[in-house]
């Protein structure tokens, strides 16, 4: 079958020739010209929490409106937060994706009646299939938005995408002290990141995954998670 | 025998896609009215789509209202400047894009228009040898009709949005920037399941979304090419932002080996911290949520120490048109972030509907763009379908005056003569009769007389109260049918303003 794509020329510098002189063109340049510094963001106008806030509080009370359960632990009970709210969807399998610091996986395996979803790929790549067949994951996040109500998950070595996109539950695990208060903290923090340093993946979640697609009715878990189950761990 | 269920699946998929795709690409030049008239006339699509809208309408304004408060306006007007700002220098930041999203394993390309980006995106299929597709919303692959050219290299491709998948199963076109299928009800949702997919027949659309979740997770377990679009590219650390409520989006662009992103270059803004405002702005101004449920940023493809997500990620820039509407004359217009707010405030949106539109854009930010795109001959009732009340101005989170250009738009009608004779000639006359105030006179009198001989035949003229019961023409002839067959006219009072300032000053004196 020969198709356009048989006597495609690669995708060459000559579209990018051909695209940048009609921007140059509409523009009134004849080469790039450097750009002048962008628009301040001034923090008066775009900044919606501060950091004077009870962020605990607001983080909440956001994360409740946009449909989250959120339910404040400590270090000492999370395990069993983790296993009572397991235990309360029924989860039979369940997958991981945390860092060394929190160290609970096997204690959760060990108390609460669950088995922990397998990769059977090689190579040192898992095999992603296997996370489709978890009822929930567990993972922790980065950080967390105050004014939205937002987890941030980014991707890493050890943090998987798929324990918060797949499973039809989602248990996060937040530090208090990864509260922030407004989106433009967080990107103040990866200021100066080159990309390649930047995470490949980095999601804000503020919901369960939802769609009124259909006459405007609220359904929640259409491709992502029913139900995100937060617990909300205080600094020891 | 399975190979031979796949084929007979996706060729009724391509003639699925296909039939859609009149509504969206008309014959040109598309006349507007056979399409309004059946809109309006329609009950249920009236009830539909001005329930939803207003719905988003109002809760855009009370969302907006809380949240920024009295910086609403210095908000929208950041919004705008940002975009205007890297509309101003795109040049510097197309480059600086393409060298961040490489630096970052990327594989960037340039398509100057609809035919080379789906040959782009079909080589990048070839060279993988990819069998299925899944796909989340994209108005770029709307307008490049990249869906049936992929089914045409045997490439299964399944839409994914929940509103887009129905669609693509019910041989529909979508209908709203955001909200696809805003003119279709759940009947007809568990009609097109019971067809399509041999689910049993129901009504409730949370089962509805069930039987979609379970056939697309197969769909995603097994698809090999990830299909998006992206909401913004940012040019100092080369991402690609995606917004989506379901998840879908997510999926895409994680579980298949191949992501393969399309992107307008209008998209782009500087830098992270720009995206905060614009975010800030986005599912408010579409939604009232605060933000999508997933908002996500991809920065290339898996670092080679992460678990999952995509093996390659390519990011197709697309101009196809975009840089002739970047003269400065019409800079402003892409600024559009697609957020669809300025549908729900329109007032004539609501009554006829994006299908009216003849185009992948609808409403006022469509009957901008449209005639851009495709040439102002070929859609000139476009830039007359608004009432130019403002609604979409006021609504828009990146500050486009969208009135103003429609004004333009019909200025440019009228200079290149692409108005239809009668209308010339009757704005003539008119031209001419306000000019002499005997003309005007001599006029507005015949005007009255014709209108209340009309009225007293129909039997309406009430001899009481001149102001409260002065009756209504409903089925006037002529050049004027047009706006008796939508809706009543009232019929002059008996005496004109003039007279009656006439009188007035002359008792006074």
């Amino acid at each position: 079958m020969k198709t356009v794509s048989d006597v495609l020329m690669s995708t060459d510098g000559s579209d990018r020739d051909v695209l940048m002189t009609a921007v140059h063109a509409a523009l009134g340049h004849t080469r790039t010209q450097p750009a002048p510094p962008p628009p301040v963001v001034d923090d008066s106008i775009a900044r919606l929490a501060h950091a004077n806030e009870d962020l605990a509080e607001l983080f909440i009370r956001r994360a409740e409106e946009v449909g989250m359960v959120v339910e404040r632990t400590s270090w000492q009970q999370v395990v069993a937060k983790i296993v009572g709210v397991l235990g309360e969807h029924k989860v039979e399998r369940i997958s991981v994706a945390l860092t060394d610091q929190w160290n609970i996986a096997t204690q959760v395996l060990e108390q609460a009646d669950v088995a922990m979803v397998v990769g059977t790929g090689g190579n040192g790549v898992s095999d992603l299939d296997c996370y489709y067949d978890a009822d929930a994951g567990i993972t922790d996040v980065q950080a967390a938005l105050a004014e939205t109500g937002t987890l941030i998950c980014t991707s890493s070595a050890i943090h998987s995408r798929a324990p918060s996109m797949l499973p039809p539950l989602h248990v996060a695990l937040l530090r208090r002290s990864d509260i922030m208060p407004d989106m433009i903290d967080y990107w103040a923090m990866q200021k100066g990141k080159r990309s390649m340093d930047l995470p490949s993946s980095i999601t804000f979640i503020t919901g369960p995954s939802k769609t009124s697609d259909i006459e405007g009715i609220l359904v929640t878990g259409v491709h992502g998670p029913m139900h995100v189950h937060i617990l909300l761990v205080e600094d020891a | 025998m399975s190979t031979n269920a796949h084929a007979t699946e996706s060729s009724q998929t391509v003639a699925l896609t296909v039939d859609g795709h009149d509504i969206l690409f008309p014959a040109l030049p598309y006349d507007i009215h056979a399409r309004a008239r059946s809109s309006t006339g329609d009950p249920q699509l009236q009830q539909f789509v001005n329930s939803a809208t207003l719905l988003k309408d109002t809760g855009r304004k009370k969302v907006c209202g809380e949240v920024f408060g009295s910086n609403y306006e210095a908000m929208r007007r950041l919004g705008g400047d940002i975009k205007q700002h890297t509309l101003d220098h795109l040049d510097f930041y197309l480059d600086q894009f393409v060298e961040r999203a490489t630096d970052a394993g990327a594989q960037v390309h340039f398509a100057t228009d609809g035919n080379r980006a789906n040959e782009i995106c079909l080589k990048i299929a070839r060279d993988n040898n990819c069998k299925l597709c899944v796909k989340s919303k994209s108005m770029v692959t709307e307008e490049i009709l990249l869906v049936p050219q992929l089914e045409s290299l045997g490439i299964e491709t399944v839409e994914t949005d929940l509103g887009e998948f129905i669609i693509q199963l019910d041989h529909d076109a979508p209908s709203h920037i955001v909200q696809p299928m805003i003119h279709k009800d759940r009947r007809a949702v568990g009609r097109a399941f019971e067809r399509e997919l041999g689910t049993e027949y129901c009504e409730d659309a949370t089962s509805l979304a069930r039987v979609a979740r379970k056939h697309l997770r197969e769909k995603f377990r097994q698809a090999d090419l990830g299909i998006s679009g992206g909401n913004f590219l940012i040019a100092e650390s080369g991402s690609v932002v995606i917004c989506t409520n379901e998840g879908n989006g997510r999926l895409c662009t994680s579980a298949p080996r191949v992501h393969v992103a399309f992107v307008g270059i209008e998209k782009l803004i500087p830098n992270l911290e720009h995206l905060s405002v614009l975010l800030k702005l986005l599912a408010r101004s579409s939604t009232a949520q605060p933000l999508t449920c997933y908002t996500h940023i991809i920065t290339g493809p898996r670092r080679s120490d992460e678990p999952d997500g995509p093996e390659q990620v390519h990011i197709v820039l697309v101009d196809n048109g975009r840089s002739e509407i970047l003269k400065p004359e019409t800079r402003e217009m892409l600024r559009c972030i697609r957020c669809g707010a300025c549908l729900n405030s329109c007032p004539v949106y609501r009554k006829i509907g994006g299908h009216a539109y003849g185009s992948v854009y609808s409403g006022p930010i469509g009957a901008l763009i449209t005639p851009m795109f495709k040439g102002l001959a070929n859609y000139p009732d476009l830039p007359h379908a608004s009432s130019l009340c403002g609604a979409c101005y006021e609504a828009c989170p990146v500050n486009i005056d969208i009135p103003k250009y429609l004004v333009k738009l019909r200025v440019e009608l009228v200079k290149r003569r692409i108005t239809k004779l009668s209308d010339r000639v009757f704005f003539k006359v008119w031209a001419a009769t306000l000019r002499y105030p005997v003309t005007y006179r001599l006029v507005g009198f015949l005007q009255k007389l014709i209108f209340r001989l009309k009225a007293r035949t129909q039997s309406q003229l009430d001899s009481g109260d001149p102001y409260v019961s002065r009756g209504w023409i409903s089925d006037m002839s002529g050049p004027v049918r047009g706006w008796t067959d939508e809706r009543d006219m009232p019929t002059p009072t008996a005496r004109s303003f003039r007279d009656w300032w006439r009188n007035e000053h002359e008792n006074s004196e």
